[in-house]
C-alpha cells in the first residue's frame, strides 16, 4: 500500500554552470522525535530498501547505471533521501526521490538486515576512542533528550525495534510534510518546480509535533571512559548553550570563531593548546556546536597524551575564563566576522550544498540561502553584543568534562 | 545535454620553471589554489623518516613576511581556508578565498617557498604535535592496520613507510635535516601551481608577480622511484577494538601505466556501490560484512588494489576471507558482463563530476596530476575509462588477481578474541 500523498514545499535553484543536480527530500521527524533509539535512523535508511515498484537491488542497479548517488538517512531532525546525479538526469532523480519517499515498502527481510548492519556500525564506531568518549559527553550534557545518544541509536534500542514501528514512524513523518529541494544545472526553475509539485503535491507544510524531552544533563561534572589499548587521552569539555533560533546566535558564532571553530588553527584554544604549548594535534572549540531546534553546546575537544591532560585542561579553563571575564578585542571581532562572511560563498559552491541550504531555509524558516541575510546578522553584532552574549551563555563554572583514558 | 564537459586547463611556465595552471570556473565567486611539490616520503634520506611531513607542518610556522601563526590568522581574517597534505610522492599546499582576495594565497606560498624560517623553538613544539598525531593514527584501527599492510606490501621501499615517520626518527629530527630537505626539494621548477575558480588570465600575472624572483636550483635534484621487491604472500594480524577489519592489498599498476584506467574500472566493478560484485556477495547475500570497499592507490611507482571490509560481529573472519579469495579468483577468470562494466563507467564519471564541483577539489586534482605526470592526466583517464572494453578489464583482472599472485592479507581482530 502506498502512503497518502504528503504535504510538501518545493524550492528550486538553477545553477547555470553546474553539471550536477542535487535532489533532497526531508521529512520532519528525526531521532529527536523517535520513541525507540535507532527508530529514525532505520526508518530513514529503509527508504532505499524497496518500494512498491522496485526491490533494493533494482534501486541499486538502476540508479548506479546512471551514476546516481542515493543516500537515505535518518538524522537528528529529519529523515529523508538525498540524490546527487548528473544534471541531464534531474527529472529521473526527482522521480526516484518521490518514489523512495512516498512509496516505500519496508520489506521485513531488509529491515532485519539493516538493523544488523546498523548495530555493527555502532560497534565499529565505538572502536574510535574520540567517538566513544564523545558519546559519553553528549549523554552527560543532553540526558534525557534524544541527542544524548548516537543518532544511529543504541544496541538495546535496535534490538527492540520492529518493522511496523518504523513503517509507522515514516507515515507519521510524512504526515508532517515533505521539504523538497532541487539545485543544479536544471535549466528552467519553473519547469522543475511544476514537476516536483506534480510529484509531491502542492500543499502547505504542516507543523512538527513537539514532544521532545528537554535536555537536563547529568549531575556529574566529570566522567571518565576507559579505552582499551589506546595511546591518547580524549578530552571533551563544555555545556549546553542556545538553539538556532536564539537572537544571540550571530554574536555567539563570532565568539565561537574567536575560541576556535574556524577552518584554521587561529582560535584561542588551538593557538594556546596546540601551537603554543604543543599539547595536542587535534584541538577544536565551538560555542554553538549542533545548534538546531534544540540547544547547541559549547564543546572543546583535545586529543592529548595522558600525562599532559591536566595541563591541557588547565589551558582550556583559563582560555574560557579569559573569554568570559576579559572579553574580546575589536580586532578579534572584526576578523571573526570577516571570516564568517568570507566563508559564505563556500557554502554555495555545489548543487548538493545549495539543496541543503534551501532545505535549511524551509525547515528553520530563515532565509539562509540568501547571503545578505547572514551577512547582515553578523554585521549587526558589535563587540559589546558579543561580550554580552558570551557572559550570558558561557559559564566556566558549569563546564562538564568527559575524558577517555587508555586502560 | 552532454554527459559532462572536462575542465579546460591553461598552462604557462615561468622562467624559473614553475608551472602555472588556470581552470576558470564561474559557478561561485571563489578562487582556490594548490601548490604541489614533487617531493614526499619517497625522497626521505635513511634515518629521516617523516621529514617531508614534518616540513609540511613547519611551512605554517613562520617565513620572512609571515611570522609564526600569521598564515592562519590572515587566512581566517580573510574568510579563507588552508591546509596541506603529504603523500609518498608529493606534498600539496592549498588555500581557498573569495575572488577579491585570493592572491594572498600566492603571496604566502611564494614567501614560504623562498624564506622559510624553521625557528628551533617552533620545531620543538611541532615535534610534540606530530608525536601526538602519530599516536592518534595508532589509535584508529583502520589507520593502524593500513600502516602495517603497506609495510608488508612494500617492504623496504619508501611506499612501505608511514608518512608521519616513526617516534625514533621524529625525536632526532633537527633543523639541518629540515633545511636540507626544503632547500633541495622546494624549488619553483619542482612544483606545479594551479589556480581554479572565478578568475581569468590575470591569474598568470599574479603568479609572475609573486614567484618570478625565486631562482631555480643551480643543480637539478633527481629522485628515484626505487625498486619494489617482489613479495610473497604475507599476513598481518593485530588486535584492536571490538570489530574485525580486513584489508587485502594486491600489487597493481602505477598511475602512469597503460593498464591503470582499466584497473580503476575493475575496482569499481568489484566494490563501488551496492550493486557491485563484492558488496552484493559479502554484504547483501552472505550478510557477513557491514561494508566492503575497493580502491586503487594513485602512486607514481608500484600501485596496489585495496579491498577493505568490516565484518559483522559473530561472523567468522575466516569465512569472509575465504569467500573474498574465491571472488577475486573468480574475477581473475572473467565472468563480468557488459552491464557491470557500463554501471562502473557511469559511477566513475559521475564521481568525477560530483567530486570536482568545488574549486578546491579541481585545483588539487590538476596540481597533483601535474606534479605526478601531467595536468591532462585526469581527463585522459576519464576518456580511457569511458572507452575501455570488457576484454581490457578482464585482461587486467587476469593479470593482477590470479590466485597465485602475491598479496598481503591484513586483519585487525577484536581484542579478547570475539568474532
Amino acid at each position: 500500500m502506498s502512503a497518502e500523498r504528503a504535504f510538501s514545499s518545493v524550492r528550486v535553484r538553477s545553477l547555470a554552470e553546474s553539471q550536477a543536480v542535487a535532489v533532497q527530500v526531508r521529512l520532519p521527524g528525526g531521532s529527536r522525535m523517535e520513541l525507540t533509539p535507532g527508530q529514525a535512523s532505520i526508518t530513514g535508511r529503509m527508504l532505499a530498501e524497496g518500494t512498491h515498484r522496485r526491490t533494493w537491488r533494482q534501486i541499486a542497479e538502476e540508479s548506479e547505471s546512471l551514476g546516481m548517488a542515493i543516500s537515505a538517512f535518518g538524522g537528528l531532525e529529519t529523515i529523508g533521501v538525498s540524490i546527487d546525479a548528473l544534471a541531464r538526469d534531474w527529472e529521473r532523480a526527482l522521480e526516484w526521490a518521490a518514489e523512495l519517499v512516498l512509496e516505500s515498502a519496508f520489506p521485513q527481510d531488509r529491515f532485519e538486515w539493516l538493523v544488523e548492519q546498523n548495530s555493527a556500525e555502532l560497534q565499529s564506531m565505538a572502536d574510535q576512542p574520540e567517538i566513544k568518549t564523545g558519546w559519553e559527553f553528549l549523554e552527560q550534557l543532553y540526558h534525557p533528550h534524544p541527542r544524548s545518544r548516537p543518532v544511529q541509536g543504541t544496541l538495546e534500542g535496535l534490538a527492540r525495534l520492529d518493522r511496523e514501528a518504523c513503517d509507522g514512524f515514516w507515515r507519521q513523518s510524512l504526515s508532517k510534510g515533505a521539504v523538497v529541494t532541487i539545485a543544479g544545472g536544471v535549466g528552467s526553475e519553473d519547469r522543475v518546480q511544476a514537476r516536483a509539485e506534480a510529484l509531491f503535491g502542492r500543499r502547505t507544510r504542516g507543523h512538527p509535533d513537539e514532544r521532545v524531552a528537554l535536555p537536563r544533563g547529568s549531575d556529574e561534572a566529570f566522567r571518565e571512559v576507559s579505552i582499551a589499548g589506546a595511546d591518547q587521552a580524549h578530552f571533551y569539555a563544555g555545556h549546553l548553550t542556545i538553539p538556532r533560533a536564539d537572537p544571540d546566535l550571530p554574536a555567539l558564532q563570532i565568539s565561537s570563531v574567536i575560541l576556535g571553530s574556524g577552518s584554521v588553527l587561529s582560535g584561542r584554544i588551538p593557538q594556546r593548546v596546540r601551537e603554543r604549548e604543543g599539547l595536542a594535534y587535534a584541538a577544536t572549540a565551538d560555542a554553538v556546536a549542533g545548534a538546531g531546534l534544540d540547544p547547541g553546546r559549547l564543546v572543546v575537544y583535545l586529543g592529548t597524551a595522558p600525562e599532559s591532560l591536566q595541563q591541557a585542561e588547565s589551558c582550556v579553563r583559563q582560555e574560557i575564563d579569559r573569554l568570559v571575564s576579559r572579553g574580546v578585542s575589536g580586532r578579534e571581532v572584526e576578523e571573526a566576522r570577516s571570516y564568517l562572511i568570507g566563508r559564505e560563498p563556500f557554502r554555495r559552491e555545489t548543487a548538493h550544498q545549495w539543496a541543503e541550504l534551501l532545505a535549511a531555509a524551509e525547515l528553520y524558516g530563515e532565509p539562509v540561502d540568501q547571503p545578505e541575510w547572514s551577512r547582515n546578522r553578523w554585521l549587526a553584532a558589535s563587540r559589546d553584543s558579543v561580550e554580552t552574549a558570551v557572559r550570558k551563555h558561557l559559564h566556566p563554572s558549569r563546564l562538564k568534562i568527559t575524558v577517555g583514558l587508555p586502560s | 545535454m552532454s554527459l559532462f564537459v572536462p575542465p579546460t586547463i591553461r598552462t604557462e611556465q615561468l622562467s624559473n620553471g614553475l608551472q602555472v595552471c588556470l581552470v576558470e570556473r564561474r559557478q561561485a565567486p571563489v578562487v582556490a589554489t594548490a601548490l604541489c611539490y614533487r617531493t614526499g616520503t619517497l625522497d626521505e634520506p635513511p634515518g629521516q623518516e617523516g621529514v617531508a611531513h614534518f616540513l609540511e607542518h613547519m611551512m605554517f610556522r613562520g617565513s620572512h613576511q609571515f611570522a609564526d601563526g600569521e598564515v592562519d590568522r590572515l587566512t581566517q581574517a580573510l574568510g579563507g581556508s588552508n591546509n596541506a597534505d603529504t603523500s609518498h610522492d608529493c606534498t600539496t599546499y592549498f588555500f581557498s578565498f573569495a575572488r577579491d582576495r585570493w592572491a594572498t594565497a600566492l603571496e604566502i606560498e611564494a614567501d614560504r617557498m623562498a624564506g622559510l624560517l624553521l625557528e628551533p623553538a617552533v620545531i620543538e613544539t611541532e615535534r610534540a604535535i606530530i608525536l601526538e598525531e602519530v599516536k592518534m593514527n595508532q589509535d584508529d584501527p583502520w589507520d593502524a592496520l593500513e600502516e602495517e599492510v603497506m609495510a608488508a606490501l612494500y617492504g623496504d621501499h619508501p611506499y612501505g613507510r608511514p608518512i608521519l615517520g616513526n617516534p625514533r626518527s621524529l625525536i632526532t629530527m633537527n633543523r639541518s635535516a629540515l633545511r636540507e630537505f626544503q632547500t633541495k626539494r622546494y624549488r619553483p621548477e619542482n612544483a606545479v601551481l594551479t589556480i581554479a575558480g572565478d578568475v581569468g588570465p590575470e591569474a598568470f600575472d599574479e603568479a609572475e608577480r609573486f614567484f618570478a624572483e625565486i631562482p631555480r636550483a643551480e643543480h637539478a635534484s633527481c629522485r628515484s622511484l626505487g625498486q619494489v621487491e617482489a613479495i610473497g604472500n604475507r599476513r598481518v594480524e593485530r588486535r584492536q577494538g571490538g570489530v574485525a577489519r580486513l584489508l587485502c592489498a594486491v600489487p597493481g599498476p602505477a598511475l602512469r601505466e597503460r593498464e591503470y584506467p582499466a584497473m580503476r574500472l575493475l575496482a569499481a566493478m568489484l566494490g563501488a556501490g551496492r550493486a557491485s560484485r563484492l558488496h552484493r556477495v559479502l554484504v547483501e547475500e552472505l550478510r557477513s560484512c557491514a561494508f566492503v570497499s575497493v580502491d586503487t592507490t594513485e602512486t607514481l611507482g608500484a600501485g596496489a588494489l585495496l579491498v577493505a571490509a568490516e565484518v559483522i560481529p559473530d561472523v567468522q573472519p575466516e569465512r569472509v576471507e575465504r569467500r573474498l579469495m574465491e571472488e577475486l579468483a573468480g574475477a581473475s577468470s572473467g565472468g563480468f558482463d557488459e552491464e557491470e562494466l557500463a554501471r562502473a563507467k557511469s559511477v566513475l564519471v559521475a564521481d568525477w563530476v560530483l567530486g570536482h564541483e568545488q574549486a578546491q577539489a579541481i585545483a588539487l586534482a590538476i596540481a597533483t596530476a601535474g606534479a605526478l605526470m601531467d595536468v591532462g592526466l585526469p581527463a585522459r583517464h576519464l576518456e580511457k575509462i569511458r572507452s575501455c572494453s570488457l576484454a581490457e578489464v578482464e585482461r587486467v583482472a587476469a593479470r593482477y588477481l590470479r590466485p597465485d599472485n602475491p598479496r598481503v592479507i591484513g586483519w585487525s581482530l577484536p581484542e579478547g578474541g570475539r568474532n
